[in-house]
C-alpha cells in the first residue's frame, strides 16, 4: 500500500472528513476574526444569521427533499409568489389573513410539485424545473412584471429586528424549525423511514414503507418552507416582488451539500444543514466586510463545495468505518488492552 | 444504521461554543466605528477617515461602472474609506446588503436604490442608528425620503419628458412607436417610461405606444426583446424610444440581424449620452440622446456623503445636469462615457 | 443522481399505437404549431419570420447538441452552461485587441472545453454527482474568468466580426443558423453512426453491464462534459462577436433552455435513448410556440407558463408510453 492509500484510508483521515462540516465552519470563523475588525461582534454575528434566515429556511425544506433522494428547483418561484400574495392581498384581507394565504401558496405548490413528481412519476429534475418556470412566471402574470408595496412599512420590521438586543425574529424561528427538524431526522421513527427510502425507495416500498407517500411529504415540506421564507421575507421589505429569490436555491443546495447532505439520497443532517449554512453566512459577511467582488466570493463558495464533496467521494470510496470520536477512543482502549492480553499470554 | 449522534452532536457543540464565543467578545456596541481605526467616529472626524458603506447596482455595467470609478477617486480625494456592496440588480441582495452596512456602523451609507419602496424597513432601522444615508441615482417613492438626508442624482422624469417632446415633434403628434423600458419596478424605469407616456397625453398627442417591454437596462436583452418586437411590428414602427443608450444599441443590433437595412430604421431616442450613441447619431441611426454623466452621478453622491457624514447640512435634492443631444449638437458635446 | 419513484406493479406490453405515438408525437405537434401560427397571425409563414426563429434557435442549439450527450450517457444536467458561455464571450472580446478575433475566439473556446474536461473527469472518472460538481465548477470557472477581465464589461470593436456573424449567404441564409446546422449534422452523426455514438447509448441504458464489457464508460461520460463545455464555449465566442459585448451574466438561463429543448424532444433523463434529431425538434417546437406567443403579444416572461406545462406535458407522455414498454 503506497502513502496515500495509507492516508486515505486511515482513521485519522476519515474522522477529518467525517467531521468536515465543523473543521470547515471553524476555518471560516477563524480567518474571519483575523482579518475582518469585528467579525466577532454580536451585532455582525446576529445580522450575518438574519441574513442567513430566509435562506436556511429554504434549505430545511431541501434537506428533507435531498435526503428523499430527489431535488427541487422550485423553491425561489413558490418564495416570490407566496410573497406577492402575502402583499398583494393585504389591501382586501389585512396582513395577517394575506400572510397566512400566502403560507397557504407554499403548501399548494409543494403539493403540486409532489403531484408531478410521485403520480405523473417526472423526474424532479425535470418536473421542478417545469414547476420553476410555470410559478415564476405566474408571479410575472400577476404583478405585470413589477413589484407590489404593502400598505404599512412598519408592519414587518419586527421580523428583522433583534429581539431584546438578541438575534431578529426570523433567526429564531429558523433554529427552532431547524432544531424541530434534526429531532424528526434522528429521534422519530418516520424520520428513519425517510433515510431508508431516500437510500432505497424500492426496498423501503418492499419492507412496508409507504415510499410514494414519503416523497410527496418531501415537496409539500419543501413548497412550505420556501412559501413560509417568501411570507417572512416580503413583510421584512414590504414589497411582493415577481423577482424574488431567482438565485436562492442553488445557494440553499450548497449550503445542504456542504452540510453533508448527499444528493444521493439516504444520508444527511439538520444540523449539516445548520454547518453549511452558518460557513457560508460567515463567508459571505467576512468577504463583504472587505469588499470583495461578487464573482470572488463564486470562486470560494464554488472551490469549498467542489472540494468537500471530492472528498467526501475519496472516503466513501475506501473502507468505512465507525469514525466518531467515542468509536477512536474505544478502539484505541480495545487495541491497547489486547496488546496487553498478548504480552501476558507470551511471557 | 450507522450512528449520526456524534458527530451531529459534536457539530451543535461547535455551533453553540462558536456562538459563545461571540457573545463573550466585548461588544463594541458604544457608537465606535467598526473600522481598524477604533476611535469613536462622533468626535474629530475632520482629522480621520471617513467610512463610507456604498451599496451599488451593480459591478460591470455601462453606466454604474464609471460612476463606481468615479466615486471612488471623489472618495480617495476626500480622504474617505469605501466598502462597495454590489446587489447585481437584484433587490431582495440589496436589502439585506443595506441590513450589512448598517450592521457595520459606518459615517455614512449610500444606496443605488433598484425599487421605490423594498428599502424603506432598512432605511429606517438606518435612521435609528443614526448613519445619515444618501439615495444615488434612482428614485424613490415619496415616503422613502423622510428617511433619507438626500437624493443625488439626475431627474429621470424630467427625462422622459424631454425625450416625449423629442419624438412628438419629429413625428408631428402621429405615429406608432414602441418603448423598450429598463428594469421592471425601477425608479428610473419607471420616471423615464411615466414622464414620457404622460407628457403625451399632456401634449394630446395622437402616438399610439403599440408595446412596452422591459430588458433590464441590458443590451443583450433588449435585443432578445427587439428581435420581437420586429417580428411583431417590423416596418409599422414610426419610432422607438428607450429608457438608455445602452438598450437601444439593442434595438439597433436586432434590426440589422433581422436583414433589414439602417437606412429605414426608425428614429430611437436613448438616454445617458454614450459614446457608441453619439457615433450612430453621427452616421444617422439613431436620433436623440440625452447626456448624463455617471461621473457626475457619483461624484456628487460621495461628496454629499462626506458633508453629511461630518455633520454639514446638504440639500435634500441634488440633480445633476442633463443635455439633449441631436444630430446638430453631437459634434459640440462631450459624450458621457 | 435523483433516485427514482418506485414504479406500480404491472406492465403491459408495449403496443404499435405507443410505438407509432412516440415517433410522430413532436413532428405532429410541429406541423400543428406552423397551422396554429399561421391562423394567428398573417406574419407567422413569411420567410422573414421563420428565419428569425432560426437565427433565435442558433445559439442556444449549438448547446442542445451537448447536453443532449450528456442526457444520453446518463450525465444528468450540465449546469455549468451559463458560465462555459460567458468565458467563451469574455475571452474573446477581451483578447481580442491583443492578439486578434480569431486568436482569441480558439482561445475562448478552449478555456471552455478545459472547464468541460474538468467536469467531465469530476463526474467520469471520480464519480461525482453532476448536478452539484457542474453548479459549483461553473461559479468557479465563471469567477475565474471574470478575474481575468478585470469584473467588467468587455466591449469589441471588430466590427467585420460582427458583420460577417449577422450577415447573410446569398443574401437569405443567415451565417449563424449555418453554422448552428453544420454543429447539429455534425452532432446527430456522432451520435448516430459512430462508435462513441454506441457507446454513448449502452452507458446510458445499463451502465454496470456496459462497464463489464469492453466500453470504456469512464470516459465515454467524460466525453459527454467536455463536448458540452466546449460548444457551450464555441456559442459563447459567437455571441460575444456577434453583440460586440460580453458581460458575465450573459449565458444566464441558457442550461435551462437546453435542458427544456432536450425534454421536450423526447430524450429521456435517464438515458440510453434519443437523438440529436429529437432534441433539434424539441427546439424547434418550444422555438415555434414562443414565436406564436410573441405575435400574439404575450410578455416574454408569462411565457413560461407555456413552456412549464410543455415540459410536464412531454415528460408525463414519455413516462408513460415508456411504462407501457415494460420499461421505467
Amino acid at each position: 500500500m503506497n502513502a496515500r492509500t495509507t492516508i486515505v484510508t486511515s482513521d485519522a483521515f476519515h474522522a477529518l472528513v467525517r467531521n468536515r462540516v465543523i473543521i470547515i465552519l471553524t476555518a471560516t470563523l477563524i480567518v474571519g476574526a483575523t482579518f475582518v475588525p469585528g467579525f466577532l461582534e454580536f451585532r455582525t454575528a446576529s445580522l450575518g444569521l438574519d441574513r442567513m434566515a430566509t435562506l436556511g429556511l429554504v434549505a430545511i425544506g431541501l434537506t428533507v427533499v435531498l435526503i428523499a433522494g430527489q431535488l427541487d428547483l422550485s423553491g425561489g418561484a413558490i418564495l416570490a409568489l407566496s410573497g406577492i400574495a402575502t402583499i398583494g392581498l393585504q389591501a382586501e384581507l389585512g396582513q395577517i389573513p394575506a400572510a397566512l394565504v400566502g403560507f397557504c401558496v407554499g403548501i399548494a405548490a409543494g403539493a403540486i410539485n409532489g403531484f408531478l413528481v410521485v403520480v405523473l412519476r417526472i423526474n424532479s429534475l425535470v418536473a421542478t424545473l417545469a414547476s420553476m418556470l410555470f410559478f415564476r412566471a405566474l408571479c410575472h402574470l400577476i404583478t405585470e412584471s413589477r413589484p407590489i408595496s404593502g400598505i404599512d412599512p412598519f408592519f414587518g420590521l419586527a421580523v428583522s429586528r433583534p429581539i431584546e438586543g438578541t438575534f431578529t425574529g426570523r433567526t429564531l424561528v429558523f433554529f427552532v424549525l431547524i432544531i424541530a427538524l434534526h429531532f424528526w431526522l434522528t429521534r422519530t421513527v418516520a424520520g428513519r423511514h425517510l433515510f431508508a427510502v431516500g437510500s432505497n425507495p424500492a426496498s423501503a416500498e418492499a419492507s412496508g414503507i409507504r415510499s410514494r407517500a414519503y416523497l410527496f411529504g418531501a415537496f409539500v415540506f419543501s413548497g412550505t418552507m420556501a412559501g413560509f421564507a417568501g411570507v417572512i421575507q416580503s413583510l421584512s421589505v414590504n414589497t411582493g416582488s415577481p423577482v424574488f429569490g431567482e438565485n436562492i436555491v442553488l445557494v440553499a443546495i450548497a449550503a445542504v451539500v456542504i452540510g453533508g447532505t448527499r444528493l444521493e439520497g439516504g444520508r444527511g443532517s439538520a444540523l449539516g444543514t445548520l454547518g453549511g449554512l452558518l460557513t457560508i453566512a460567515a463567508l459571505t459577511t467576512a468577504m463583504e466586510y472587505q469588499s470583495v467582488p461578487a464573482y470572488l466570493q463564486a470562486i470560494v463558495t464554488g472551490v469549498i463545495l467542489l472540494l468537500l464533496i471530492l472528498l467526501d467521494r475519496t472516503v466513501s470510496g475506501s473502507q468505512r468505518r465507525d469514525v466518531t470520536l467515542a468509536a477512536l477512543w474505544r478502539r484505541a482502549q480495545s487495541s491497547r488492552s489486547s496488546r496487553k492480553h498478548e504480552r501476558t499470554l507470551a511471557s | 444504521m450507522r450512528k449520526i449522534i456524534s458527530p451531529v452532536g459534536s457539530l451543535a457543540l461547535a455551533a453553540v461554543a462558536g456562538l459563545v464565543l461571540v457573545g463573550c467578545a466585548p461588544a463594541a456596541e458604544t457608537g465606535g466605528g467598526s473600522g481598524n481605526d477604533g476611535n469613536a467616529s462622533g468626535g474629530d472626524a475632520a482629522s480621520e477617515r471617513v467610512e463610507i458603506c456604498y451599496v451599488t447596482a451593480a459591478e460591470a455595467h455601462p453606466y454604474v461602472t464609471p460612476a463606481n470609478e468615479a466615486f471612488d477617486a471623489a472618495a480617495e480625494d476626500a480622504g474617505a474609506t469605501v466598502t462597495r456592496l454590489s446587489q447585481e440588480f437584484d433587490v431582495q441582495t440589496g436589502t439585506e446588503q443595506l441590513n450589512t452596512c448598517i450592521g457595520q456602523n459606518p459615517d455614512g451609507i449610500v444606496l443605488w436604490p433598484l425599487d421605490p419602496q423594498a428599502y424603506i424597513p432598512g432605511l429606517i432601522s438606518a435612521q435609528d442608528a443614526g448613519i445619515p444615508v444618501v439615495l444615488i441615482n434612482s428614485p424613490m417613492d415619496d415616503e422613502a425620503l423622510e428617511f433619507v438626508t438626500s437624493f443625488t442624482g439626475p431627474d429621470v422624469y424630467d427625462q422622459g419628458v424631454m425625450s416625449a417632446d423629442l419624438i412628438n415633434e419629429l413625428l408631428g403628434g402621429e405615429g406608432q412607436i414602441v418603448i423598450i423600458a429598463g428594469q421592471a419596478g425601477n425608479g428610473t424605469t419607471i420616471g423615464r417610461t411615466d414622464g414620457f407616456t404622460e407628457r403625451l397625453d399632456e401634449l394630446g398627442s395622437n402616438i399610439e405606444v403599440l408595446q412596452i417591454v422591459n430588458a433590464d437596462f441590458d443590451q443583450q436583452k433588449a435585443l432578445e426583446a427587439s428581435r420581437d418586437l420586429i417580428t411583431r411590428f417590423g416596418d409599422d414602427l414610426d419610432a422607438v424610444y428607450a429608457n438608455d443608450d445602452t438598450m437601444a444599441r439593442g434595438f439597433i443590433d436586432a434590426w440589422t440581424e433581422s436583414g433589414r437595412s439602417l437606412d429605414d430604421i426608425p428614429p430611437i431616442t436613448g438616454i445617458n449620452g454614450q459614446q457608441d450613441a453619439f457615433e450612430s447619431i453621427r452616421d444617422g441611426s439613431f436620433y436623440a440622446t440625452i447626456v448624463q454623466s455617471p461621473r457626475e452621478d457619483g461624484k456628487l453622491a460621495l461628496n454629499t456623503i462626506v458633508a453629511a457624514a461630518q455633520g454639514e447640512a446638504v440639500e435634500a435634492r441634488i440633480p445633476i445636469p442633463l443635455t439633449i443631444v441631436t444630430s446638430e449638437n453631437v459634434d459640440d458635446v462631450e459624450p458621457a462615457f | 443522481m435523483t433516485t427514482p419513484v418506485p414504479p406500480p406493479s404491472r406492465t403491459v406490453n408495449r403496443g404499435l399505437f405507443s410505438h407509432i405515438g412516440a415517433r410522430l408525437g413532436l413532428p405532429a405537434g410541429i406541423v400543428a404549431t406552423l397551422i396554429a401560427g399561421t391562423l394567428v397571425s398573417d406574419r407567422f409563414l413569411t420567410v422573414q419570420n421563420l428565419t428569425n426563429v432560426l437565427i433565435n434557435m442558433s445559439i442556444i442549439g449549438i448547446i442542445v447538441v451537448g447536453m443532449t450527450f450528456v442526457f444520453v450517457t446518463r450525465g444528468l444536467a450540465d449546469l455549468s452552461v451559463p458560465a462555459t458561455v460567458a468565458v467563451g464571450g469574455l475571452l474573446v472580446l477581451g483578447l481580442e485587441s491583443s492578439i486578434g478575433t480569431l486568436p482569441a475566439a480558439i482561445v475562448g473556446v478552449l478555456t471552455a472545453a478545459i472547464a468541460g474536461a474538468v467536469n467531465g473527469w469530476l463526474i467520469g472518472y471520480a464519480g461525482l454527482n453532476p448536478v452539484i460538481t457542474t453548479l459549483a465548477s461553473g461559479t468557479i470557472v465563471l469567477g475565474i474568468a471574470q478575474v481575468f477581465v478585470g469584473g467588467v464589461i468587455v466591449y469589441g470593436d471588430n466590427r467585420e466580426a460582427q458583420a460577417f456573424l449577422t450577415g447573410r449567404v446569398f443574401g437569405v441564409v443567415p451565417v449563424i443558423v449555418l453554422i448552428f446546422l453544420a454543429v447539429v449534422i455534425a452532432g446527430h452523426l456522432l451520435l448516430s453512426r459512430t462508435v462513441l455514438g454506441r457507446w454513448s447509448y449502452a452507458v446510458g441504458s445499463n451502465p454496470s453491464a456496459t462497464g463489464a464489457s469492453a466500453v470504456p464508460v469512464k470516459r465515454v461520460r467524460a466525453f459527454a462534459f467536455l463536448l458540452t463545455g466546449t460548444l457551450a464555449g464555441f456559442s459563447g465566442v459567437l455571441l460575444g462577436i456577434t453583440l460586440q459585448t460580453a458581460r458575465p451574466g450573459i449565458g444566464t438561463g441558457y442550461e435551462f433552455d437546453a435542458i427544456t429543448a432536450v425534454v421536450v424532444g423526447g430524450v429521456s433523463l435517464l438515458g440510453g435513448s434519443g437523438t440529436v434529431l429529437y432534441a433539434f425538434g424539441g427546439l424547434l417546437f418550444v422555438q415555434l410556440l414562443t414565436n406564436i406567443m410573441v405575435l400574439l403579444g404575450v410578455p416574454t416572461e408569462p411565457q413560461g407558463l407555456v413552456k412549464g406545462a410543455l415540459i410536464v406535458t412531454a415528460v408525463a407522455i414519455d413516462v408513460a408510453l415508456r411504462r407501457r414498454g415494460g420499461r421505467s
